[in-house]
């Protein structure tokens, strides 16, 4: 039996094996063996975790000494760091840029795959290359001459865009739509077109089968390829730390820049950095685990399909 | 009118066909766009997007070529216009007077150690949560962890974790050992490997896991048949099926690892200490830092011409036309 041929066929054999026999069956390794790995990959993962909570449950000096386990707990950290670091403000300028980029990137994501799945047009193999190398992009290559552009901009046009919101949300567009627009090729090649034809077949036009079919279908697509637009935008330290101010820094620049201030500190306030570095990542890790069933998939979506 | 689109598929139609199927029919499309509508095309729906990515991609990579050829510094940037073009003189000056071969090694060589380091343990996790258990939805979520943390927030920690009193340096004291630097000096390049290593390795447990789950319940009735002992199941049964999946991510790792700029900057700021000056670092400090403008844009593409060596061999190997639905 041939590789490919294993792999079609895959719903029809079901066969009636009992469970734990099925379970022998399939076991890769000895269970001991399982249980090493498994405990010592976890620790590998869990312990740096535990000590970003540890640490920002502990006090400045505390953390600074290098306590592990924090000789008196406190919340104080929690409450510090929204004078300290400004994080609302820069929380805020993070949601709304990554929250653009995910909107605006998803809707045009879809109506371009639409068009790149079902139907044949001259360079379609081109644009698709294209959408998988133009991932591969180097931010740095791409950096200087969006900033030229846009110092261009404030030149010629009388505009400003560096320091905005506005210059990095563009150039947030710049890795998300191609990113965006594979992730949805892959989800509506996935879909069947049954549906499409027999709603052709009753005089749909084209754009009334995007918006009737497709779009409704294609939710879980959807909100992939806008949560992984937003993540760009959400962990970006290089377009960030280039095109904002103090009042439009993102969280990922505030954090770096409050980290550089902290070392040049009296008081190193190690504790106050890894509350906010936790609060930053919630928002990441909380949509993440929401919507964990369609990302994993989506995770590896440019790659195997 | 839907002729084009109602023909019968090659594999799809014909499940009852099994196994026998296989080796002839499928993979060969005698008319490769088979399927795909050739008429009343909404071709329109692409003019946002292209237009889009015309502007904010092919535009700045042109610009980007152009500025590596011109003389262009803090004070001809705004006129960068009438730059005076000075030919290949920037990339003369990057290969001849700058650290760009150093980096060039550093980020190769940095990118490589991590990927190879981060296959076995991706395949090793990917192993352990094959078998259904209580408690795997738990373990594969903690397998995500790092994947999912943002990097920025993943350097801050072990920034933190790694400065000289920090929390590894006491416990290296604690157990008779000394710690050192870690943020500087010759170790960094090690701290920078280790923590990308630490990020980098669940994005190879996916893909494992994505390859692990296209072995048949057959082939382990099979072998357990064949009474074959586990490791060389594991090696000569079980391993060839990850063969596809993990060159991939071979590839896709070492291009992300290259191209990690976020990692190194938080980790050791910019400029960094110069044993983990990687590429992006150095491309960055001539442009924003030094302010050669000119010369970082010869840096960067010479960065684009080595990360396109992989990527040409990741886009002739993924297959861009599938169009069948229902299988991933």
């Amino acid at each position: 039996m041939t590789l490919d041929a294993a792999n079609p066929i895959e719903q029809q054999k079901k066969q009636p094996i009992r469970r734990d026999a099925a379970l022998e069956v399939t076991r890769l390794m000895p269970r001991p063996l399982l249980a090493i790995l498994t405990v010592l990959l976890c620790a590998l993962v869990l312990t740096p975790i535990a000590y970003i909570f540890l640490a920002s449950l502990n006090t400045d000096v505390g953390v600074a000494s290098g306590e592990f386990w924090p000789s008196s707990f406190s919340l104080d950290s929690y409450s510090k760091i929204w004078d300290s670091v400004g994080l609302a403000k820069a929380i805020g300028n993070s949601l709304i840029v990554s929250g653009a980029t995910a909107v605006v990137s998803a809707i045009m994501a879809i109506g371009t795959a639409y068009v790149l799945v079902r139907f044949s047009f001259w360079g379609r193999l081109t644009v698709l290359r294209g959408l998988l190398g133009l991932q591969s992009i180097p931010g740095t290559l791409m950096l200087l001459p969006v900033f030229v552009l846009f110092s261009s901009a404030g030149t010629y046009l009388g505009v400003t865009v560096i320091g905005t919101l506005w210059g990095l949300f563009i150039a947030y567009l710049t890795f998300a739509l191609p990113f965006s627009t594979w992730v949805m090729v892959t989800y509506l090649r996935g879909l069947p077109r049954e549906l499409e034809e027999a709603a052709r077949i009753d005089g749909a036009s084209n754009i009334g089968i995007l918006f009737r079919i497709i779009i409704p279908l294609s939710w879980p697509g959807i909100i992939v390829s806008a949560i992984f637009a937003f993540l760009l935008g959400w962990n970006d330290v290089l377009f960030a730390s280039v095109f904002t101010r103090p009042d439009t820094h993102t969280a990922a620049v505030a954090l770096q820049v409050f980290a550089s201030a902290v070392e040049g500190g009296a008081i190193p306030v190690y504790s106050q950095l890894m509350a906010a570095a936790l609060v930053c990542a919630a928002p990441v890790v909380v949509l993440y685990f929401m919507f964990q069933k369609y990302l994993v998939g989506g995770l590896t979506a440019g790659s195997v399909k | 009118m839907a002729s084009s689109v109602t023909e019968p598929r090659p594999s799809d139609s014909s499940p009852a066909a099994g196994a026998a199927a296989g080796p002839g029919t499928p993979e060969t499309h005698p008319k490769r766009r088979k399927g795909l509508s050739e008429r009343n095309r909404p071709l329109w729906l692409l003019i946002p997007g292209g237009l889009l990515m015309t502007i904010v991609i092919l535009v700045p990579l042109a610009m980007g070529i152009w500025m590596s050829l011109i003389d262009l510094d803090q004070y001809t940037l705004r006129q960068w216009v009438s730059a005076e073009f000075i030919g290949i003189q920037n990339y003369i000056e990057a290969a001849m007077s700058s650290d760009l071969l150093r980096s060039i090694w550093l980020s190769v060589s940095f990118a490589v150690i991590s990927t190879v380091v981060t296959i076995p343990l991706g395949v090793a996790a990917a192993v352990v949560t094959q078998n259904a258990y209580r408690g795997r939805a738990l373990v594969r979520s903690i397998f995500l962890i790092p994947y999912v943390l943002p990097s920025f927030v993943v350097a801050s920690v072990w920034r933190t974790m790694l400065q000289p009193d920090g929390i590894v340096n006491v416990t290296l004291n604690n157990m008779g050992m000394d710690g050192g630097l870690w943020l500087n000096g010759p170790n960094a390049y090690w701290t920078l490997v280790w923590v990308e290593i630490w990020a980098a390795w669940p994005f190879i447990y996916l893909l494992a896991l994505s390859g692990l789950q296209a072995v048949d319940h057959e082939v382990h009735e099979a072998s357990a048949l064949d009474g074959a002992l586990w490791w060389n199941k594991l090696r000569y049964v079980i391993f060839p099926y990850l063969k596809g999946p993990v060159s991939l991510a071979f590839l896709l790792a070492t291009l992300n690892h290259i191209n990690n700029f976020t990692l190194p900057y938080v980790l050791f700021g910019a400029p960094a200490p110069s044993d983990v000056n990687v590429l992006p670092i150095l491309v960055y400090v001539t442009s924003f830092q030094s302010f050669r403008f000119g010369l970082s844009a010869a840096m960067a593409v010479v960065s684009l011409i080595l990360i396109a060596i992989p990527l040409f061999i990741y886009l002739r190997a993924v297959r861009l036309d599938v169009h069948e639905g229902g299988k991933k």
